[in-house]
């Protein structure tokens, strides 16, 4: 093939398809083919003609029940009409009576009489049927108010041990960081030196072995790598961002993230944070928001009563957690009382002031009468 | 030169149309067979090709709509469709003012013209063309792209593309001549 009369073809092509006249070329092939240009300029683009074409596909499904009729452009409306036809256009009233005939109508239309009387009572039977289900559903589920009570007012069966369970401490150094993790160190009777991961004063006048508080005759892990067991990192060394002395983000000279010189997130002293029970100097939880819980259908179709008890923790946040069952009833009420409990709000129990996760029983009693 | 479809019996186009007027399903044969005339028609009859693909959508949705009312008086149904468009065009003008005094009888000339005509049957061969041609002809006339931008697309040197572009354009000279010598 000649290359020159194809770039002279190119040429031409592109002065007709910028808008300019082309002159015509002197060739006779070449005015056979670009006599073709303009023609091929004003071809359809083969994805509006396929998707036109979808359109009507759609179209006419829908006209198969008749619901569509073209649209009245509006005088002044310039919009094109590809977006106006897929805006859906209603059916005449005489194409909807055509497929929904009314009353007043039912004469002329190919719909029995018989037919149309049938639909309408069962159309009324099911929403008789949705409606008084719904006060069927609320009656076998039992509003609680009636089929169960608690106890008594305070549902909290509190410890009469007046001991402290665990407990813990915190520390740091108002770092920047987060405390590091790593062990922390002896534990002892007594502390003279509050654990550090970061030494500030490299020469104290009276060096001592740092120490947390509780009892002796617990040993730690032993690690060359002082700091918070609980922490999250490595590195970089921190003493963390508590107060007072020690590591981590609690307080007064400990390792973690509560109060006082043991570790942990417990308070004044002692190993592994952990949970208080109410008594010496432990103050109970309050109950502020307590759901009743519902009646099991099994247990309820049993007619079976009695009492389940669960041991809840009450978190620092009033929040219950780590329920367990320590007197099941069964017939799924043990699921509707941890369901029922789990959503329910204290005033957390408090030490000295400050709120502290304890763990209580409760009772909850399943009543039908 | 004369309708393309002159070939194929005017009953068959009959019985299409029927068929659509049962079941609106069977309107897609008719709307294939006469999608090409009225694009053409209306392609060339407004600025950008938007306009004419919004106009030739409505053609076709008008005439769905309106199939249960056409009745059959022995002309081709594309006429029918054009007559459509010439009212849109028509209605179209005089909104916009430019030719409010465009009278039917003017459009029905140019519906019939050799160059909406030709320009149908220009867009039925090209997609006779082989696959590469098909492709170059559509990127370069119906696209506008560069002879540069093709050649990357299709991962090819502007000097083949320009060979196909020339090929394409002789297959297409040489199948119109050969439709008006059959014709």
């Amino acid at each position: 093939m000649n290359n020159q009369i194809v770039d002279q073809l190119d040429d031409v092509v592109t002065q007709m398809l910028a808008g300019n006249i082309a002159a015509q070329p002197g060739d006779f092939q070449l005015r056979e083919l670009t006599a073709l240009v303009d023609d091929l300029r004003y071809l359809p683009r083969p994805a509006f003609r396929a998707r036109l074409h979808a359109e009507l596909i759609s179209s006419a499904v829908l006209r198969r029940i008749p619901v569509r009729e073209p649209v009245p452009r509006h005088p002044n409306q310039d919009k094109p009409a590809a977006c106006e036809t897929q805006r859906s256009p209603l059916a005449s009233p005489a194409a909807l009576e055509r497929f929904m005939p009314s009353f007043a109508t039912l004469a002329a239309s190919p719909i029995k009489p018989s037919h149309l009387a049938l639909s309408f009572a069962l159309h009324v039977a099911v929403l008789a049927t949705v409606l008084t289900s719904g006060v069927w559903i609320v009656r076998s589920t039992g509003i609680p108010a009636h089929v169960v009570s608690l106890l008594n007012d305070t549902p909290l069966i509190l410890s009469s041990e007046g001991r402290e369970a665990h407990g813990g401490g915190g520390g740091g150094d108002r770092d920047l960081l987060s405390a590091s993790k790593g062990t922390p160190p002896r534990v002892a009777n007594e502390q003279l030196t509050s654990p550090a991961v970061v030494v500030r004063n490299e020469a104290p006048k009276l060096p001592a072995t740092p120490t947390v508080i509780g009892p002796p005759e617990i040993v730690l892990p032993s690690s060359t790598l002082s700091g918070d067991p609980l922490a999250n990192v490595l590195s970089p060394p921190s003493n963390g961002t508590g107060s007072g002395g020690g590591i981590g983000s609690g307080t007064d000279g400990g390792v973690g993230s509560g109060y006082g010189p043991g570790v942990g997130p417990g308070h004044a002293g002692g190993i592994g944070g952990g949970v208080f029970h109410v008594g010496g100097g432990v103050t109970a939880p309050r109950a502020l928001y307590q759901p009743d819980p519902e009646y099991s259908e099994e247990a309820r179709r049993a007619k079976f009563q009695g009492v389940v008890v669960l041991n809840v923790v009450i978190g620092p946040d009033g929040r219950p957690r780590d329920l367990r069952v320590a007197r099941s009833l069964g017939m799924g009420l043990d699921e509707k009382a941890i369901e029922a409990v789990r959503q329910w709000k204290f005033a957390p129990a408090t030490k000295d002031g400050h709120p502290v996760a304890v763990q209580v029983g409760i009772e909850v009693a399943f009543r039908l009468y | 030169m004369s309708a393309i479809d002159t070939t194929e019996p005017i009953g068959e186009e009959r019985r299409m149309i029927q068929a659509a007027q049962q079941d609106p399903i069977h309107f897609a044969a008719l709307y294939e067979r006469n999608f090409d005339r009225v694009y053409a028609f209306l392609a060339r009859r407004v600025p950008t090709r938007e306009e004419a693909e919004d106009l030739t959508a409505e053609v076709f949705h008008q005439a769905i709509a309106g199939l249960d009312r056409f009745e059959w008086q022995g002309t081709p149904f594309v006429g029918w469709l054009l007559g459509i468009a010439a009212n849109l065009l028509a209605k179209r003008w005089q909104r916009a003012t430019r030719q409010p005094e465009i009278l039917s009888e003017d459009l029905e000339l140019v519906a019939s013209s050799d160059a909406t005509e030709r320009q149908a049957l220009l867009a039925q061969l090209v997609a006779l063309l082989p696959d590469d041609q098909r492709h170059v002809v559509l990127a370069r006339f119906v696209e506008q792209r560069s002879i540069r931008d093709i050649a990357r697309d299709l991962g090819r040197s502007a000097g083949a593309i320009k060979q196909l572009q020339f090929r394409a354009l002789e297959n297409l000279r040489n199948h119109v001549k050969a439709r008006s010598h059959h014709e």
